[in-house]
């Protein structure tokens, strides 16, 4: 009997005990809830807004392109790396006709990407029709281990339409010296 | 002939600069548009590949606009990372669902579906996912892809089948990782610190394979102090001290290596030495755990070498230290809730107000910079400073915009206003300087010359017959000019006010997250708090202690 009535205290005790658990997990979801929900629906907000900003960029690429670029009398300069370990470029410096136009230095995402074929458009203008001249100054580390600044140039004819040079980078084995290509994007 | 040669250049130079002046004048506005062929969709796919490494998703987006669907795989897929990256989850799913019926970025795009199921709390879905970027990915895909089936498998309390899954792994970074997490969960389930320290071990032996130097670096240090951490648990001081002599003097982790190295050195009764570490970790910053700890350890190494009135003075300073971080606590809490989170801890951590902690560095000794490391290991915060972040972003981008149009719309005015009259006047006298020029192309290609100058003056008469022909276009395109600028004016106005009704929108939800961020960091301010003031009553229990010690010695000294 007085077994029996310690195992229903017991139990009671447990229900109690389950039933504060409960309570406190209750209380805590109701807390929880709303900052759950709050951080959510911001992040909702600000995805919203980030795609219709994404949007916007899309209209105001074609703007500028309308403006700044006219077809006709456009050049624009990329750069590509000819093999993946030819060089770890540190920073490239681009002058048309004499007059600095374009210079970047390279994070490692850049270098990576470059190595893994991306394309970096270096520059995008406008020049008139005829003869012009284009020079590339890059800073490196080539495949053994020397630093190098090298200069290129290269002269080309505007022609009526868009002008697209590439300047494709490559260092060989076994003295890894900077090679600079130009050619035209047909 | 050398005189008719330099003559010839010289003239072919006059020739090129004139023509360059009229080529200037007729220049003629079209769209750029990038062919729609195999080729210019490899050339999109890697400049958008370059754009994504170089931070910039959205030039991502407008490239590979024109060029989505199922022509290119590659475009396809990059547009898909853009989406991603500026938060269009539900766009980005559609591409990456159609690239796993491709054929090269199948591994790739699975690993994204798996990540985004599993933050959508779908973890059948995630799994399968993962799954399939694990059979179909290459290289760091497919380690990245089976660390998050083992992840998944954790999270699930099954470390054997997780831990099956790490063995199939290459060594590297991901792997490494997916050991030390293994070892947290063993350490949780097991009595002894076998198991996770044979895990801690195989982690750092597949970190040493990592390429990436300073995430090695810091994966290396982190496994290094749970290992000495779990061998001084187990008793093992000589091991443990062993890992910990291995943390370098420059990681975020160092702090606490260098308390629980003391520790282990006072476990073999060497106080000198245990002093020696904690007097260092005393250096950093109390934001880094451990150095509370360590001040403590000063009294007591002098309290157990048998020092009384040093160890009294130590827990004196470690009291002082304590009540000092506690006003710099309150000072924090109270900027946070002037100035804002955002400013207060991040903002001006970078920047060179040295004035607040008057500090003299950006190093790990920099408190600001200390509690800004550690504010940022919690997930809550993260999230909320990246939110912060990515509206900053964008009303930077945004307002850069507004300036732009405002500039191009003034122009675009500025031409209008301009009438196209004097353009039309010189068309006749353009056209005649463009005969005289053609007449001494002709002239100088009757002469003999060496094959460079007959190059420049066959390249000279085609920019010649190229201006000939945007002369005779002239006036076709000028009656079109006035139609076309104010087409442009149009579209610069409708960008204008959607440009203010974007930036109007960042500013609230800007407020929002900021208001979020606030919370999260007078929250962790508060428990840094209260850390410092359980480390206060420690000392004063401590001092409590020595001094009820020392009242003891001397009542029975008197006694005697």
């Amino acid at each position: 009997m007085v077994a029996t009535e310690q195992a229903r205290g017991a139990t009671g005790r447990v229900s109690r005990a389950g039933q504060n658990l409960l309570a406190a997990a209750v209380a805590l979801l109701v807390v929880l809830t709303p900052t759950l929900t709050v951080a959510d629906d911001l992040n909702a907000d600000i995805n919203r807004l980030k795609a219709e900003v994404a949007d916007l960029a899309g209209e105001l690429y074609a703007l500028e392109e309308s403006i700044l670029h006219p077809a006709d009398t456009q050049v624009a300069v990329f750069l590509t790396l000819a093999r993946k370990d030819a060089l770890e470029l540190d920073s490239i410096e681009l002058f048309v006709n004499d007059t600095p136009v374009s210079s970047h230095l390279y994070s490692d995402r850049e270098r990576q990407s470059l190595q893994q074929g991306g394309v970096q458009q270096l520059y995008l203008g406008n020049v008139p029709h005829g003869e012009h001249e284009l020079r590339a100054v890059l800073t490196a580390r080539t495949g053994n281990d020397r630093y190098v600044r090298r200069e290129a140039e290269h002269r080309f004819q505007k022609r009526p339409g868009e002008s697209r040079i590439q300047l494709s980078l490559d260092a060989r084995a076994p003295d890894y010296e900077p090679r600079i290509l130009f050619s035209e994007w047909k | 002939m050398n005189a008719d040669v330099r003559m010839g250049r010289s003239a072919a130079r006059h020739l090129r600069f004139a023509l360059a002046a009229v080529g200037a004048l007729t220049v003629c506005g079209q769209s750029v548009a990038f062919a729609g062929n195999a080729t210019e969709h490899s050339r999109i796919a890697a400049l958008a590949q370059f754009d994504l490494a170089a931070g910039q998703p959205r030039l991502a987006l407008a490239r590979t606009e024109g060029a989505q669907g199922a022509q290119s795989e590659s475009v396809a897929w990059q547009r898909a990372r853009a989406l991603m990256e500026t938060g269009q989850v539900a766009r980005a799913r559609d591409l990456l669902e159609r690239q796993l019926q491709g054929q090269t970025h199948r591994g790739d795009a699975a690993l994204v579906l798996g990540r985004i199921a599993n933050t959508e709390g779908n973890t059948a879905g995630a799994s399968r996912y993962f799954d399939t970027a694990a059979r179909l990915g290459f290289g760091e895909t497919r380690q990245q892809a089976l660390y998050e089936l083992a992840a998944l498998k954790l999270e699930a309390d099954d470390p054997d089948a997780a831990g099956q899954l790490l063995a199939t792994m290459e060594p590297g970074y991901w792997a490494a990782l997916g050991y030390m997490n293994l070892a947290g969960v063993y350490s949780t389930r097991d009595l002894n610190a076998a198991r996770p320290l044979v895990a801690l071990r195989v982690a750092l032996a597949m970190s040493e394979q990592d390429a990436i130097g300073d995430r090695s670096a810091s994966l290396r240090s982190q496994l290094l102090v749970r290992a000495g951490y779990l061998s001084y648990l187990q008793e093992d001081h000589e091991k443990a001290i062993g890992f910990f002599e291995q943390v370098p003097l420059d990681s975020y982790h160092t702090p606490r290596a260098l308390y629980l190295h003391g520790l282990a050195l006072a476990a073999r009764d060497n106080h000198r030495a245990a002093m020696q570490s904690w007097h260092r970790a005393r250096k950093y910053p109390l934001a880094y755990p451990g150095v509370e700890d360590a001040w403590l350890g000063m009294g007591r190494g002098y309290d157990l070498s048998g020092y009384l009135g040093q160890a009294g003075e130590a827990y004196l300073a470690a009291n002082a230290s304590y009540e000092s971080e506690r006003v710099t606590l309150k000072k924090l809490a109270d900027r946070i809730n002037d100035e804002g989170a955002w400013k207060a801890l991040i903002v001006d951590a970078r920047g060179d107000d040295a004035q607040w902690f008057l500090a003299d560095s950006r190093t790990l000794t920099q408190p600001r910079m200390a509690y800004l490391l550690q504010f940022m290991e919690g997930t809550a915060a993260q999230e909320a400073v990246s939110r912060v972040s990515e509206l900053v972003d964008l009303e930077l981008y945004l307002a850069e915009k507004h300036q732009h149009l405002n500039v191009w719309k003034t122009s675009l005015r500025e031409r209008l206003a301009t009438a196209p009259g004097s353009a039309g006047t010189s068309r006749a006298g353009l056209a005649d300087r463009a005969e005289t020029l053609r007449a001494q192309i002709q002239t100088l290609a009757q002469r003999q010359g060496d094959r460079s100058v007959r190059d420049e003056l066959s390249n000279t008469a085609e920019t010649l017959s190229a201006v000939e022909t945007a002369l005779t276009s002239l006036e076709r395109r000028l009656a079109k000019r006035d139609a076309r600028l104010a087409a442009l004016v149009r579209r610069a106005d409708a960008a204008l006010t959607n440009v203010q009704s974007l930036r109007s929108q960042v500013a609230k939800l800007q407020e929002r997250a900021e208001s979020s961020l606030d919370r999260v960091a007078l929250a962790f301010v508060k428990d840094q708090d209260k850390r410092m003031a359980f480390a206060l009553d420690k000392t004063e229990q401590q001092i409590a202690h020595l001094y009820e010690y020392l009242a003891l010695e001397t009542l029975e000294r008197g006694g005697r």
